[in-house]
Protein backbone atom coordinates (compact mmCIF):
# COMPACT_ATOMS: atom_id res chain seq x y z
CA UNK A 1 0.00 0.00 0.00
CA UNK A 2 1.75 3.67 -0.93
CA UNK A 3 1.96 5.33 1.91
CA UNK A 4 0.00 8.12 0.83
CA UNK A 5 -3.06 5.99 0.36
CA UNK A 6 -3.17 5.32 4.22
CA UNK A 7 -5.95 7.50 5.27
CA UNK A 8 -5.09 7.03 9.04
CA UNK A 9 -1.79 7.92 8.67
CA UNK A 10 -3.24 10.91 6.45
CA UNK A 11 -5.19 12.01 8.39
CA UNK A 12 -2.91 11.31 11.46
CA UNK A 13 -0.31 13.75 9.98
CA UNK A 14 -2.39 16.38 8.77
CA UNK A 15 -4.32 17.78 11.68
CA UNK A 16 -1.16 17.02 14.02
CA UNK A 17 -3.61 14.87 16.22
CA UNK A 18 -2.33 12.54 18.52
CA UNK A 19 -1.93 9.08 16.97
CA UNK A 20 -1.82 6.39 19.29
CA UNK A 21 -0.13 2.99 17.22
CA UNK A 22 -3.18 1.88 14.83
CA UNK A 23 -4.88 -1.31 16.73
CA UNK A 24 -5.71 -3.95 14.02
CA UNK A 25 -9.55 -5.10 13.79
CA UNK A 26 -10.63 -7.15 11.90
CA UNK A 27 -14.30 -6.99 12.56
CA UNK A 28 -15.45 -7.27 9.19
CA UNK A 29 -14.35 -9.17 5.80
CA UNK A 30 -12.81 -6.53 4.42
CA UNK A 31 -10.38 -6.13 7.06
CA UNK A 32 -11.53 -2.67 8.80
CA UNK A 33 -8.88 -0.83 10.27
CA UNK A 34 -9.38 1.42 13.59
CA UNK A 35 -6.70 3.60 14.90
CA UNK A 36 -7.26 5.89 17.86
CA UNK A 37 -6.88 9.37 16.35
CA UNK A 38 -7.00 11.87 19.03
CA UNK A 39 -7.67 11.68 22.96
CA UNK A 40 -7.32 14.55 25.19
CA UNK A 41 -9.49 16.20 27.89
CA UNK A 42 -11.10 19.54 27.86
CA UNK A 43 -13.09 21.53 25.86
CA UNK A 44 -14.54 25.08 24.78
CA UNK A 45 -17.46 24.48 26.90
CA UNK A 46 -15.13 23.29 29.68
CA UNK A 47 -13.36 26.52 29.82
CA UNK A 48 -16.34 28.47 29.32
CA UNK A 49 -17.96 26.31 32.65
CA UNK A 50 -14.28 26.91 34.54
CA UNK A 51 -14.62 30.84 34.14
CA UNK A 52 -18.61 30.91 35.63
CA UNK A 53 -16.38 30.11 38.62
CA UNK A 54 -14.26 33.50 38.80
CA UNK A 55 -15.97 35.76 41.39
CA UNK A 56 -18.13 36.00 44.37
CA UNK A 57 -20.45 37.91 46.21
CA UNK A 58 -21.18 38.67 50.36
CA UNK A 59 -24.48 37.37 52.00
CA UNK A 60 -26.70 39.91 54.09
CA UNK A 61 -24.80 38.32 57.17
CA UNK A 62 -21.56 39.61 55.03
CA UNK A 63 -20.09 35.85 54.74
CA UNK A 64 -18.48 35.71 51.24
CA UNK A 65 -20.21 33.00 48.48
CA UNK A 66 -17.29 32.22 46.37
CA UNK A 67 -18.35 30.80 42.91
CA UNK A 68 -15.46 28.38 42.65
CA UNK A 69 -17.43 25.99 44.74
CA UNK A 70 -20.08 25.80 42.55
CA UNK A 71 -18.36 25.32 39.20
CA UNK A 72 -15.51 23.20 39.70
CA UNK A 73 -15.57 19.58 38.54
CA UNK A 74 -13.52 16.80 39.88
CA UNK A 75 -13.79 15.62 36.29
CA UNK A 76 -13.01 17.11 33.31
CA UNK A 77 -14.63 15.92 29.79
CA UNK A 78 -12.61 13.52 27.96
CA UNK A 79 -12.61 12.85 24.67
CA UNK A 80 -11.72 9.84 22.71
CA UNK A 81 -11.78 9.68 18.46
CA UNK A 82 -10.87 6.96 16.60
CA UNK A 83 -10.59 6.28 12.50
CA UNK A 84 -11.87 3.26 11.17
CA UNK A 85 -10.64 2.55 7.83
CA UNK A 86 -13.26 1.10 4.99
CA UNK A 87 -11.11 1.59 1.64
CA UNK A 88 -7.73 2.65 1.48
CA UNK A 89 -9.43 6.86 0.39
CA UNK A 90 -12.51 6.56 2.69
CA UNK A 91 -12.87 5.96 6.74
CA UNK A 92 -15.31 6.54 9.44
CA UNK A 93 -14.93 9.03 12.67
CA UNK A 94 -16.06 8.67 15.40
CA UNK A 95 -15.89 9.18 19.07
CA UNK A 96 -17.54 9.82 22.55
CA UNK A 97 -16.90 12.88 25.05
CA UNK A 98 -17.46 11.67 28.40
CA UNK A 99 -19.06 14.86 29.52
CA UNK A 100 -18.33 16.28 33.31
CA UNK A 101 -20.40 17.51 36.01
CA UNK A 102 -19.77 19.84 38.68
CA UNK A 103 -22.97 21.43 41.75
CA UNK A 104 -24.12 24.10 39.27
CA UNK A 105 -23.35 23.10 35.54
CA UNK A 106 -23.29 19.24 33.66
CA UNK A 107 -21.97 18.94 30.20
CA UNK A 108 -23.57 15.79 28.52
CA UNK A 109 -21.78 12.79 27.23
CA UNK A 110 -21.53 13.42 23.59
CA UNK A 111 -21.16 11.10 20.46
CA UNK A 112 -19.01 12.15 17.32
CA UNK A 113 -19.95 10.43 14.12
CA UNK A 114 -18.49 11.03 10.60
CA UNK A 115 -16.15 10.35 7.65
CA UNK A 116 -13.38 10.98 5.75
CA UNK A 117 -12.14 10.65 2.32
CA UNK A 118 -9.42 12.10 0.21
CA UNK A 119 -8.50 11.87 -3.75
CA UNK A 120 -5.00 12.34 -4.72
CA UNK A 121 -5.21 15.04 -7.98
CA UNK A 122 -1.37 13.70 -8.72
CA UNK A 123 0.90 11.41 -7.14
CA UNK A 124 2.51 13.67 -5.08
CA UNK A 125 -0.93 15.48 -3.63
CA UNK A 126 -3.57 14.60 -1.42
CA UNK A 127 -7.26 16.16 -1.12
CA UNK A 128 -8.97 14.98 1.56
CA UNK A 129 -12.35 15.89 3.55
CA UNK A 130 -13.69 14.97 6.68
CA UNK A 131 -17.09 16.05 8.50
CA UNK A 132 -18.10 15.10 11.46
CA UNK A 133 -20.85 15.88 13.64
CA UNK A 134 -21.43 15.96 17.36
CA UNK A 135 -24.86 14.79 19.16
CA UNK A 136 -24.81 15.42 23.04
CA UNK A 137 -22.46 17.32 24.82
CA UNK A 138 -24.10 19.87 26.03
CA UNK A 139 -23.13 22.34 28.69
CA UNK A 140 -26.54 23.25 30.81
CA UNK A 141 -25.69 25.59 34.20
CA UNK A 142 -28.74 24.89 37.11
CA UNK A 143 -30.12 27.44 39.19
CA UNK A 144 -29.72 27.89 43.03
CA UNK A 145 -32.15 28.66 45.13
CA UNK A 146 -31.63 31.86 46.91
CA UNK A 147 -33.15 32.75 50.63
CA UNK A 148 -34.15 36.97 50.68
CA UNK A 149 -35.82 36.49 54.15
CA UNK A 150 -38.59 38.26 54.27
CA UNK A 151 -38.55 39.24 50.33
CA UNK A 152 -38.95 35.48 49.43
CA UNK A 153 -37.40 32.35 48.28
CA UNK A 154 -36.73 32.51 44.38
CA UNK A 155 -34.51 30.12 42.09
CA UNK A 156 -32.18 32.12 40.28
CA UNK A 157 -28.84 32.05 38.43
CA UNK A 158 -26.38 31.80 41.05
CA UNK A 159 -24.10 33.89 40.13
CA UNK A 160 -26.22 36.87 39.83
CA UNK A 161 -28.17 36.69 43.07
CA UNK A 162 -26.34 39.73 45.14
CA UNK A 163 -27.06 41.94 42.04
CA UNK A 164 -29.61 44.24 40.79
CA UNK A 165 -31.71 41.91 38.42
CA UNK A 166 -35.06 41.39 39.41
CA UNK A 167 -34.45 37.54 40.75
CA UNK A 168 -36.35 35.60 38.11
CA UNK A 169 -34.74 37.76 35.12
CA UNK A 170 -31.55 36.48 36.71
CA UNK A 171 -33.17 32.86 34.93
CA UNK A 172 -32.88 34.37 31.47
CA UNK A 173 -28.82 34.37 32.33
CA UNK A 174 -28.26 30.59 32.62
CA UNK A 175 -25.73 29.60 30.22
CA UNK A 176 -27.34 26.88 27.90
CA UNK A 177 -24.20 25.86 25.18
CA UNK A 178 -24.06 23.52 22.46
CA UNK A 179 -20.51 22.19 21.32
CA UNK A 180 -19.54 22.59 17.65
CA UNK A 181 -21.95 20.37 16.19
CA UNK A 182 -21.14 20.41 12.41
CA UNK A 183 -16.97 20.17 11.83
CA UNK A 184 -15.52 20.36 7.53
CA UNK A 185 -12.19 19.38 7.22
CA UNK A 186 -10.58 20.23 3.78
CA UNK A 187 -6.66 19.43 3.68
CA UNK A 188 -4.51 19.75 0.85
CA UNK A 189 -1.11 17.84 1.32
CA UNK A 190 1.95 18.13 -1.25
CA UNK A 191 4.68 16.46 -0.72
CA UNK A 192 8.15 17.63 -2.56
CA UNK B 1 -54.44 74.57 67.93
CA UNK B 2 -51.42 75.30 66.07
CA UNK B 3 -50.76 75.02 62.57
CA UNK B 4 -47.39 74.15 60.86
CA UNK B 5 -46.67 74.64 57.14
CA UNK B 6 -44.13 74.36 54.92
CA UNK B 7 -41.86 77.78 53.62
CA UNK B 8 -43.59 79.71 51.57
CA UNK B 9 -47.15 78.56 52.31
CA UNK B 10 -50.06 80.23 51.12
CA UNK B 11 -51.15 83.62 52.24
CA UNK B 12 -54.14 81.73 54.17
CA UNK B 13 -51.55 79.61 56.74
CA UNK B 14 -50.26 80.35 60.11
CA UNK B 15 -47.43 82.40 60.14
CA UNK B 16 -46.06 79.87 62.61
CA UNK B 17 -44.44 78.60 59.35
CA UNK B 18 -41.88 81.09 59.78
CA UNK B 19 -40.43 78.90 62.06
CA UNK B 20 -40.02 76.51 59.42
CA UNK B 21 -38.74 78.60 57.08
CA UNK B 22 -36.09 79.56 59.98
CA UNK B 23 -35.25 75.68 60.64
CA UNK B 24 -34.90 74.63 56.86
CA UNK B 25 -33.21 78.03 55.54
CA UNK B 26 -30.87 78.39 58.47
CA UNK B 27 -29.84 74.76 58.34
CA UNK B 28 -29.15 74.93 54.45
CA UNK B 29 -27.26 78.38 54.58
CA UNK B 30 -25.56 76.81 57.33
CA UNK B 31 -24.84 73.68 55.76
CA UNK B 32 -23.91 74.47 52.41
CA UNK B 33 -20.40 75.21 51.23
CA UNK B 34 -19.11 77.93 50.54
CA UNK B 35 -18.32 77.78 46.91
CA UNK B 36 -18.26 81.43 45.32
CA UNK B 37 -16.68 80.92 42.82
CA UNK B 38 -17.92 81.77 39.06
CA UNK B 39 -20.53 79.08 38.50
CA UNK B 40 -21.34 77.38 35.68
CA UNK B 41 -25.04 79.31 34.16
CA UNK B 42 -27.95 76.93 34.23
CA UNK B 43 -30.19 76.70 31.50
CA UNK B 44 -33.84 77.47 32.73
CA UNK B 45 -35.18 74.12 34.70
CA UNK B 46 -37.98 72.53 32.34
CA UNK B 47 -38.82 71.35 35.36
CA UNK B 48 -39.16 73.10 37.97
CA UNK B 49 -41.48 75.84 35.40
CA UNK B 50 -43.79 72.87 35.11
CA UNK B 51 -44.07 72.73 38.85
CA UNK B 52 -44.79 76.34 39.31
CA UNK B 53 -47.63 75.63 36.58
CA UNK B 54 -50.21 74.72 39.41
CA UNK B 55 -49.67 71.43 39.27
CA UNK B 56 -47.83 70.16 42.51
CA UNK B 57 -46.48 67.05 41.32
CA UNK B 58 -44.22 67.15 38.07
CA UNK B 59 -42.99 63.76 36.26
CA UNK B 60 -39.57 63.84 35.71
CA UNK B 61 -39.67 63.01 32.04
CA UNK B 62 -37.34 66.47 31.34
CA UNK B 63 -34.91 66.21 34.24
CA UNK B 64 -32.09 67.33 32.57
CA UNK B 65 -28.02 66.64 32.92
CA UNK B 66 -28.54 64.31 35.82
CA UNK B 67 -30.35 61.49 34.55
CA UNK B 68 -28.03 60.69 32.03
CA UNK B 69 -25.53 60.40 34.64
CA UNK B 70 -24.99 56.49 35.37
CA UNK B 71 -21.06 56.55 36.64
CA UNK B 72 -20.31 55.97 40.06
CA UNK B 73 -19.11 59.16 41.62
CA UNK B 74 -16.82 59.04 44.01
CA UNK B 75 -18.67 60.27 46.91
CA UNK B 76 -20.91 57.56 46.33
CA UNK B 77 -20.38 54.52 48.85
CA UNK B 78 -17.86 51.98 46.90
CA UNK B 79 -20.96 49.78 47.68
CA UNK B 80 -23.04 51.57 44.75
CA UNK B 81 -21.12 50.51 42.44
CA UNK B 82 -20.57 46.85 43.35
CA UNK B 83 -24.35 47.01 43.11
CA UNK B 84 -24.60 48.17 40.08
CA UNK B 85 -22.47 45.91 38.21
CA UNK B 86 -25.77 43.90 36.65
CA UNK B 87 -29.28 44.86 36.09
CA UNK B 88 -32.21 47.16 36.99
CA UNK B 89 -31.28 50.41 38.59
CA UNK B 90 -34.50 51.59 40.08
CA UNK B 91 -36.74 50.81 36.99
CA UNK B 92 -40.52 50.69 37.72
CA UNK B 93 -40.27 52.77 41.25
CA UNK B 94 -41.22 56.18 41.97
CA UNK B 95 -39.44 58.42 43.88
CA UNK B 96 -41.00 61.48 44.88
CA UNK B 97 -39.14 63.86 45.96
CA UNK B 98 -41.03 66.74 48.54
CA UNK B 99 -39.00 70.11 48.64
CA UNK B 100 -38.55 73.29 47.39
CA UNK B 101 -38.74 73.32 43.96
CA UNK B 102 -40.29 77.35 43.31
CA UNK B 103 -38.01 79.65 45.94
CA UNK B 104 -35.12 82.09 45.37
CA UNK B 105 -32.79 80.51 47.19
CA UNK B 106 -29.92 78.42 45.30
CA UNK B 107 -27.02 77.07 46.10
CA UNK B 108 -23.97 75.55 44.63
CA UNK B 109 -22.36 72.55 44.74
CA UNK B 110 -20.84 69.21 42.67
CA UNK B 111 -22.04 66.17 42.48
CA UNK B 112 -19.32 64.89 40.17
CA UNK B 113 -20.71 66.74 36.81
CA UNK B 114 -19.85 70.21 36.53
CA UNK B 115 -20.26 72.85 39.25
CA UNK B 116 -24.04 73.60 39.45
CA UNK B 117 -26.00 77.08 41.28
CA UNK B 118 -29.79 74.83 42.11
CA UNK B 119 -32.30 74.93 44.68
CA UNK B 120 -32.63 72.85 47.28
CA UNK B 121 -34.98 70.49 46.22
CA UNK B 122 -32.79 70.36 42.30
CA UNK B 123 -30.02 69.12 44.18
CA UNK B 124 -31.68 66.48 46.27
CA UNK B 125 -33.51 65.14 43.00
CA UNK B 126 -30.02 65.17 41.51
CA UNK B 127 -28.80 62.80 43.94
CA UNK B 128 -31.18 60.66 43.99
CA UNK B 129 -31.63 60.01 40.34
CA UNK B 130 -28.02 59.54 40.51
CA UNK B 131 -28.29 56.39 42.87
CA UNK B 132 -31.25 55.12 41.36
CA UNK B 133 -30.83 56.25 37.78
CA UNK B 134 -33.96 54.28 36.36
CA UNK B 135 -36.50 55.09 38.64
CA UNK B 136 -38.87 57.81 38.17
CA UNK B 137 -38.34 61.08 40.01
CA UNK B 138 -41.04 63.30 40.74
CA UNK B 139 -40.83 66.59 42.07
CA UNK B 140 -43.67 68.12 44.59
CA UNK B 141 -42.95 71.19 46.10
CA UNK B 142 -43.74 71.54 49.52
CA UNK B 143 -44.90 74.88 49.35
CA UNK B 144 -48.20 74.02 47.69
CA UNK B 145 -49.15 72.04 51.03
CA UNK B 146 -51.19 70.01 49.25
CA UNK B 147 -51.34 65.97 49.50
CA UNK B 148 -48.62 63.52 48.03
CA UNK B 149 -50.50 61.23 45.65
CA UNK B 150 -49.20 58.24 44.94
CA UNK B 151 -47.74 56.58 41.82
CA UNK B 152 -48.58 52.86 40.67
CA UNK B 153 -46.22 50.62 41.73
CA UNK B 154 -43.43 51.14 44.44
CA UNK B 155 -43.34 54.73 45.81
CA UNK B 156 -40.77 55.95 47.81
CA UNK B 157 -40.87 59.45 49.51
CA UNK B 158 -38.06 61.43 50.20
CA UNK B 159 -38.20 64.58 52.73
CA UNK B 160 -34.80 66.31 53.25
CA UNK B 161 -36.99 69.22 55.26
CA UNK B 162 -38.10 69.38 58.57
CA UNK B 163 -41.52 70.87 60.32
CA UNK B 164 -40.18 73.31 63.43
CA UNK B 165 -41.92 74.76 65.79
CA UNK B 166 -42.14 76.00 69.44
CA UNK B 167 -40.90 73.05 71.22
CA UNK B 168 -43.82 71.50 73.59
CA UNK B 169 -46.70 70.38 72.18
CA UNK B 170 -47.99 66.66 71.55
CA UNK B 171 -47.72 65.54 67.44
CA UNK B 172 -51.66 65.30 67.92
CA UNK B 173 -51.85 69.04 68.72
CA UNK B 174 -50.45 69.82 65.20
CA UNK B 175 -52.78 70.73 62.49
CA UNK B 176 -50.72 68.97 59.77
CA UNK B 177 -51.11 70.31 56.20
CA UNK B 178 -52.66 67.99 53.63
CA UNK B 179 -48.96 67.14 52.41
CA UNK B 180 -47.66 65.87 55.59
CA UNK B 181 -51.26 64.74 56.77
CA UNK B 182 -50.53 62.62 53.64
CA UNK B 183 -46.59 61.28 54.35
CA UNK B 184 -47.25 60.24 57.72
CA UNK B 185 -50.84 58.36 56.72
CA UNK B 186 -48.41 56.74 54.30
CA UNK B 187 -45.59 55.58 56.64
CA UNK B 188 -48.51 54.76 59.23
CA UNK B 189 -50.20 52.30 56.67
CA UNK B 190 -47.09 51.41 55.01
CA UNK B 191 -47.83 52.10 51.63
CA UNK B 192 -44.79 53.90 50.82
CA UNK B 193 -41.07 54.26 52.30
CA UNK B 194 -40.98 57.39 53.51
CA UNK B 195 -36.97 58.60 53.82
CA UNK B 196 -36.68 61.51 56.18
CA UNK B 197 -33.58 63.43 56.81
CA UNK B 198 -32.50 63.17 60.66
CA UNK B 199 -31.77 67.15 61.11
CA UNK B 200 -28.70 69.04 61.39
CA UNK B 201 -28.65 70.08 65.15
CA UNK B 202 -26.64 67.57 66.18
CA UNK B 203 -29.69 66.49 68.73
CA UNK B 204 -31.26 63.43 68.92
CA UNK B 205 -34.02 62.67 66.54
CA UNK B 206 -37.17 64.66 67.68
CA UNK B 207 -35.40 66.41 70.38
CA UNK B 208 -35.54 70.57 70.95
CA UNK B 209 -33.00 72.90 69.95
CA UNK B 210 -33.25 77.05 70.62
CA UNK B 211 -37.04 76.12 71.62
CA UNK B 212 -37.79 74.34 68.47
CA UNK B 213 -38.41 70.98 67.91
CA UNK B 214 -38.91 68.83 63.65
CA UNK B 215 -42.71 67.68 64.64
CA UNK B 216 -42.44 65.66 61.32
CA UNK B 217 -39.34 63.71 62.73
CA UNK B 218 -41.72 63.06 65.80
CA UNK B 219 -45.07 62.39 63.78
CA UNK B 220 -43.30 59.46 61.81
CA UNK B 221 -41.58 57.68 65.01
CA UNK B 222 -42.82 54.73 65.36
CA UNK B 223 -43.81 54.47 61.64
CA UNK B 224 -43.83 51.32 59.83
CA UNK B 225 -41.92 52.38 56.60
CA UNK B 226 -40.36 55.82 58.24
CA UNK B 227 -36.76 55.76 57.99
CA UNK B 228 -34.62 58.67 59.93
CA UNK B 229 -31.12 58.85 57.92
CA UNK B 230 -28.55 60.44 59.66
CA UNK B 231 -25.21 61.88 57.74
CA UNK B 232 -21.62 60.11 58.02
CA UNK B 233 -18.33 62.30 57.30
CA UNK B 234 -17.41 59.67 55.07
CA UNK B 235 -18.35 56.53 53.70
CA UNK B 236 -17.36 54.02 56.34
CA UNK B 237 -15.22 50.75 55.37
CA UNK B 238 -13.80 47.99 57.46
CA UNK B 239 -10.46 49.65 56.90
CA UNK B 240 -11.50 53.43 57.54
CA UNK B 241 -14.40 53.39 59.89
CA UNK B 242 -16.67 56.44 59.51
CA UNK B 243 -18.19 58.79 62.01
CA UNK B 244 -21.18 61.09 62.22
CA UNK B 245 -21.04 64.13 60.56
CA UNK B 246 -20.86 66.99 63.66
CA UNK B 247 -23.77 68.57 62.38
CA UNK B 248 -26.14 65.28 62.22
CA UNK B 249 -28.73 64.48 64.80
CA UNK B 250 -28.52 61.00 66.12
CA UNK B 251 -30.94 58.28 67.04
CA UNK B 252 -30.69 59.33 70.62
CA UNK B 253 -32.11 56.58 73.32
CA UNK B 254 -35.66 55.85 72.35
CA UNK B 255 -35.80 52.81 70.65
CA UNK B 256 -38.52 53.54 68.03
CA UNK B 257 -36.00 55.40 66.69
CA UNK B 258 -32.99 53.12 66.81
CA UNK B 259 -34.69 50.85 64.41
CA UNK B 260 -35.46 53.34 62.07
CA UNK B 261 -32.64 55.03 62.17
CA UNK B 262 -29.88 54.72 59.29
CA UNK B 263 -26.34 56.85 58.45
CA UNK B 264 -24.85 57.32 54.94
CA UNK B 265 -21.62 59.06 53.75
CA UNK B 266 -22.35 62.34 53.01
CA UNK B 267 -18.65 63.51 51.80
CA UNK B 268 -19.12 66.88 51.34
CA UNK B 269 -15.63 67.63 50.99
CA UNK B 270 -16.32 66.14 47.44
CA UNK B 271 -19.42 67.78 46.74
CA UNK B 272 -19.50 70.86 48.62
CA UNK B 273 -22.89 70.09 49.99
CA UNK B 274 -23.52 68.98 54.15
CA UNK B 275 -26.19 67.86 55.67
CA UNK B 276 -28.69 65.08 56.13
CA UNK B 277 -30.85 66.49 53.16
CA UNK B 278 -28.03 64.93 51.50
CA UNK B 279 -27.73 61.31 53.16
CA UNK B 280 -32.31 60.95 52.38
CA UNK B 281 -31.69 61.06 48.89
CA UNK B 282 -29.16 58.11 49.42
CA UNK B 283 -31.45 55.71 50.88
CA UNK B 284 -34.99 56.91 48.77
CA UNK B 285 -32.19 55.61 45.74
CA UNK B 286 -31.67 52.71 47.31
CA UNK B 287 -35.08 51.88 48.02
CA UNK B 288 -35.92 52.20 44.74
CA UNK B 289 -33.31 50.15 43.60
CA UNK B 290 -34.06 47.30 46.15
CA UNK B 291 -37.90 48.20 44.95
CA UNK B 292 -36.73 47.19 41.20
CA UNK B 293 -35.35 43.80 42.18
CA UNK B 294 -38.13 42.53 44.35
CA UNK B 295 -40.89 43.97 42.51
CA UNK B 296 -43.50 42.11 44.25
CA UNK B 297 -42.09 43.22 47.68
CA UNK B 298 -44.10 45.98 49.73
CA UNK B 299 -42.67 49.24 51.19
CA UNK B 300 -42.47 47.79 54.60
CA UNK B 301 -40.48 44.87 53.41
CA UNK B 302 -38.01 47.01 51.66
CA UNK B 303 -37.76 49.62 54.45
CA UNK B 304 -36.93 46.34 57.01
CA UNK B 305 -34.30 44.92 54.23
CA UNK B 306 -32.90 48.36 54.38
CA UNK B 307 -32.49 48.53 57.99
CA UNK B 308 -31.94 44.95 58.54
CA UNK B 309 -28.68 44.76 56.62
CA UNK B 310 -27.38 47.98 57.69
CA UNK B 311 -23.47 47.23 58.87
CA UNK B 312 -21.91 48.06 62.11
CA UNK B 313 -18.34 47.28 61.54
CA UNK B 314 -17.77 50.22 58.95
CA UNK B 315 -18.79 52.49 61.90
CA UNK B 316 -16.45 53.94 64.84
CA UNK B 317 -17.37 53.04 67.85
CA UNK B 318 -20.77 52.19 66.71
CA UNK B 319 -23.63 52.42 69.22
CA UNK B 320 -27.26 52.52 68.73
CA UNK B 321 -28.11 55.68 70.73
CA UNK B 322 -26.19 57.31 67.99
CA UNK B 323 -25.98 55.26 64.59
CA UNK B 324 -29.51 53.47 64.80
CA UNK B 325 -28.92 50.54 62.49
CA UNK B 326 -26.13 51.27 61.16
CA UNK B 327 -24.50 52.13 57.54
CA UNK B 328 -27.10 51.31 55.23
CA UNK B 329 -25.23 49.10 52.30
CA UNK B 330 -27.05 48.05 49.31
CA UNK B 331 -25.09 45.36 48.22
CA UNK B 332 -26.25 43.33 51.18
CA UNK B 333 -29.74 44.72 50.94
CA UNK B 334 -29.74 43.04 47.73
CA UNK B 335 -27.60 39.50 48.54
CA UNK B 336 -29.99 36.87 49.91
CA UNK B 337 -29.41 35.60 53.52
CA UNK B 338 -28.35 31.79 52.28
CA UNK B 339 -28.08 30.62 48.70
CA UNK B 340 -27.48 27.06 48.10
Amino acid sequence: MRERSNIGAGLCAAALLLCAPSFASTALAQEWTTSLVDIHQGSPLSDKARGLGNGGYELQSGSWVSFSRWYHASWVDMHVDFLTQITPDTGLLWGFGTGEQAEKYSIGPSLKLGFLTQIHPNPNSTLSLSVTSTIGGGLTEKPCEADYGDLGTYSVNCRLAAGMTAPEETLKYLVSAKPETMHLWLNYRLTF
Amino acid sequence: MNTISCLNSRPSRSPLNWGMTLGVAAALAMLSAPIASAQEALSPDEMAALCHGGSSICVSATIPVARTTQAVQSWMSPDVGAAWATGYKGQGVTITMVDDFSSTSRFSGNFGIGVQTQRHGEWTREEASMIAPSATIRSKDFSTGSAVSLARGLNVLNLSYGMYTTAGYSVNQIWWAPEEASIINYATRGTAVVSKAAGNDAVAVGAAINGQQDYLDLALIGKSTAIFVGALSTNGTTANKAQLAWYSDYAGTNTQVQSHFLVVGVEGDKTGLYGTSFAAPIISGYAAIIGSKFTKATPVQITNDLLNTARTDTLANYDPSIYGKGEASLSRALAPVAIH
